[in-house]
């Protein structure tokens, strides 16, 4: 067993200080691994350097390009390449994780310049692309030096294997369950309230379909409210509502997560109508530890993240007959709906940073038997005679 | 310039990126190669130690004499086994790991929950630790297929490595 701390160098492709998921995951990661004694610096894309944690080391400002359908803020180029270089050099470290190793950015780049125990995580789940026979052979010689991947849900796992014919160990993404557990109820969110956290005006948000249900929820439960929360312009999204629904819209705008814990306690069903694009869906997983009862869209990852069913209600994707059926149903019945909610709070905790850190611990301590630590790759090491340090110090 | 100097120019710029192709593709086989064997070397590490807590378990009170001679005797011959036997061995323990972790399920008196626990801890480890090897030992194979490899004999000398046929769903 190895108890000494680490050294632990983990990358993250997209712009640190822009909201996202993969970066959520790397901050909860890192500070978990901190507070566990272990040394651990993040290299990252970033545009403001003074605001950024001490744990975090710049690579350089992002750049926006648009990939897979959604504007990424990602880094490449020589410049970024010196500066990952110097940082693995410099480091000495154990053991890299590296986070969306697939796309290009300096995940992919450190992939490149590395070799020794090496963690690969991919968070995203996609449908095949024809442009995956072309990039393919570059990617599959740079992702096979991985010692261990990692894939976030069954999803992202299938897309891996489907993609880079390789196969990947399911460790979900984790959550602070302790943190949802004890919400206030808050009195004014509370009765026949339906919550929804989301960027709303993303038509794959699905809140279209929400709005599409309620008149037929509303027929049914007459003082349905529902409590939108996070970033858009919420006015917009009114005025497209019909007015005899207006009423019953409240925007909370962006929350704390304080705030987002209280409102999972206090609302009586949370709804997530998404029509795709999610790989893991990790609101539902702070949904369930906030105690709230969950209804989905059977997509994939939805799907596989409320067991089948099991610990949250599903209903066909896109199909606002069905969604509003399962929300009368579950308001109608509070002894169901509290039994549905009790099991997904169970559950939750398999999303625990306790939980899931340590699996991904595990597969570090997998990946680095044989004693060999993170180096600068023997293919790159003429290169590096070549174009010295000059970039690299700066 | 002559066009027998540009050809004979093209002809060694050829060459020369063939060879490194040549030995960029030697790099990544090798470091496959390496793989197998780390990925392995964990493995083994992880389910001697399973054979160890299944001896354990076996002298503690936990198991009644017959449990634990059937343990005994599967953890011995997993401890045992030569190469191609392993996973046979291997499988045969943890149906005998099995029968004794369902039979605890309903007798709630067991005093030893650490080798329990520990016991649980070392299976999901197995489990990702079998996953990481049969990947390495698939992609070896896969590369080692391929038309570049074999004509050059990249491989060298190094055995073709090869799936071990674990029953995951027995842990």
């Amino acid at each position: 067993m190895i108890t000494q701390a680490l050294r632990i160098g983990i990358v993250c492709p997209y712009g640190w200080d822009t909201p996202g998921g993969v970066q959520n995951h790397i901050r909860d990661l890192a500070e978990y691994l901190i507070a566990k004694g272990h040394y651990v610096s993040v290299l990252a894309p970033v545009i403001d350097e003074d605001s950024v944690p001490d744990y975090v080391v710049s690579a350089g400002k992002p750049i926006s390009i648009p990939y897979n359908g959604a504007v990424a803020r990602v880094l490449f180029g020589p410049i970024a390449f010196a500066r990952v270089r110097s940082w693995i050099s410099s480091g000495s470290f154990d053991l890299l994780h590296l986070h969306e190793p697939a796309i290009p950015s300096i995940s992919l780049l450190a992939c490149w310049a590395a070799e020794g125990p090496m963690v690969g995580t991919f968070h995203a789940a996609a449908k095949k692309q024809k442009v995956i026979y072309a990039i393919g052979p570059i990617l599959e010689p740079l992702i096979e030096k991985l010692s261990a991947r990692i894939a976030v849900s069954e999803a992202a796992r299938s897309t891996l294997t489907e993609h880079l014919d390789t196969d990947a160990v399911v460790i979900p993404n984790g959550i602070y369950a302790k943190r949802f557990a004890h919400g206030e109820r808050v009195e004014k969110w509370s009765g026949n309230t339906i919550g929804f956290i989301g960027r709303f005006e993303e038509p794959r948000k699905g809140l279209q379909i929400l709005l599409d249900a309620l008149p037929i929820i509303a027929r049914f439960a007459p003082d349905v409210r529902v409590l939108v929360a996070g970033p858009g312009d919420s006015e917009k999204v009114l005025e497209d509502i019909d007015m005899q629904l207006r009423h019953r819209f409240e925007f909370l705008g962006r929350i704390s997560e304080k705030e987002k814990a209280d409102l999972m306690a206090s609302i009586a069903l949370y709804v997530a109508p998404n029509t795709g694009g999610e790989s893991f869906g990790i609101i539902l997983a702070e949904a369930l530890a906030g105690g709230s009862a969950v209804v989905a869209s059977d997509i994939p990852a939805f799907d596989s993240l409320l067991g089948h069913g099991e610990f949250g209600a599903l209903f066909p994707t896109e199909n606002p007959q069905e969604l509003a059926k399962i929300v009368i149903d579950l308001l109608r019945e509070p002894d169901k709906r509290r039994a549905l909610a009790a099991k997904g709070k169970t559950h939750a905790q398999r999303f625990d940073w306790d939980v899931v850190a340590e699996e991904i611990f595990s597969v570090y301590e997998m990946s680095m038997v044989g004693g060999a630590t993170v180096r600068l790759a023997s293919e790159n090491r003429a290169w590096n005679r070549f174009s010295t340090t000059e970039w690299g110090n700066q | 310039m002559g066009e027998s100097v540009k050809d004979l120019l093209l002809v060694l710029l050829l060459f020369l990126l063939s060879l490194w192709y040549l030995s960029h593709s030697a790099t990544r086989l090798d470091r496959l190669h390496h793989r197998v064997e780390t990925s392995w070397a964990n493995l083994d590490g992880l389910l001697q130690r399973r054979a160890a807590v299944a001896l354990e378990i076996a002298r503690s009170t936990i198991s009644d004499p017959a449990t634990s001679l059937i343990l005994t005797a599967a953890a011995h011959q997993a401890r045992e086994a030569n190469v191609q036997d392993r996973s046979m061995a291997e499988s045969g323990l943890s149906g005998a790991l099995g029968l004794l972790l369902h039979d605890e399920i309903s007798s709630t008196a067991f005093i030893e929950k650490d080798l329990m626990r520990e016991l649980s801890e070392l299976t999901d480890k197995i489990r990702v630790a079998i996953a990481l090897h049969v990947d390495a030992v698939n992609r070896t194979q896969s590369v080692r297929k391929k038309f570049v490899f074999r004509v050059f004999r990249l491989a060298g000398r190094a055995p073709l490595p090869v799936t071990y046929e674990f029953e995951a769903d027995v842990l």
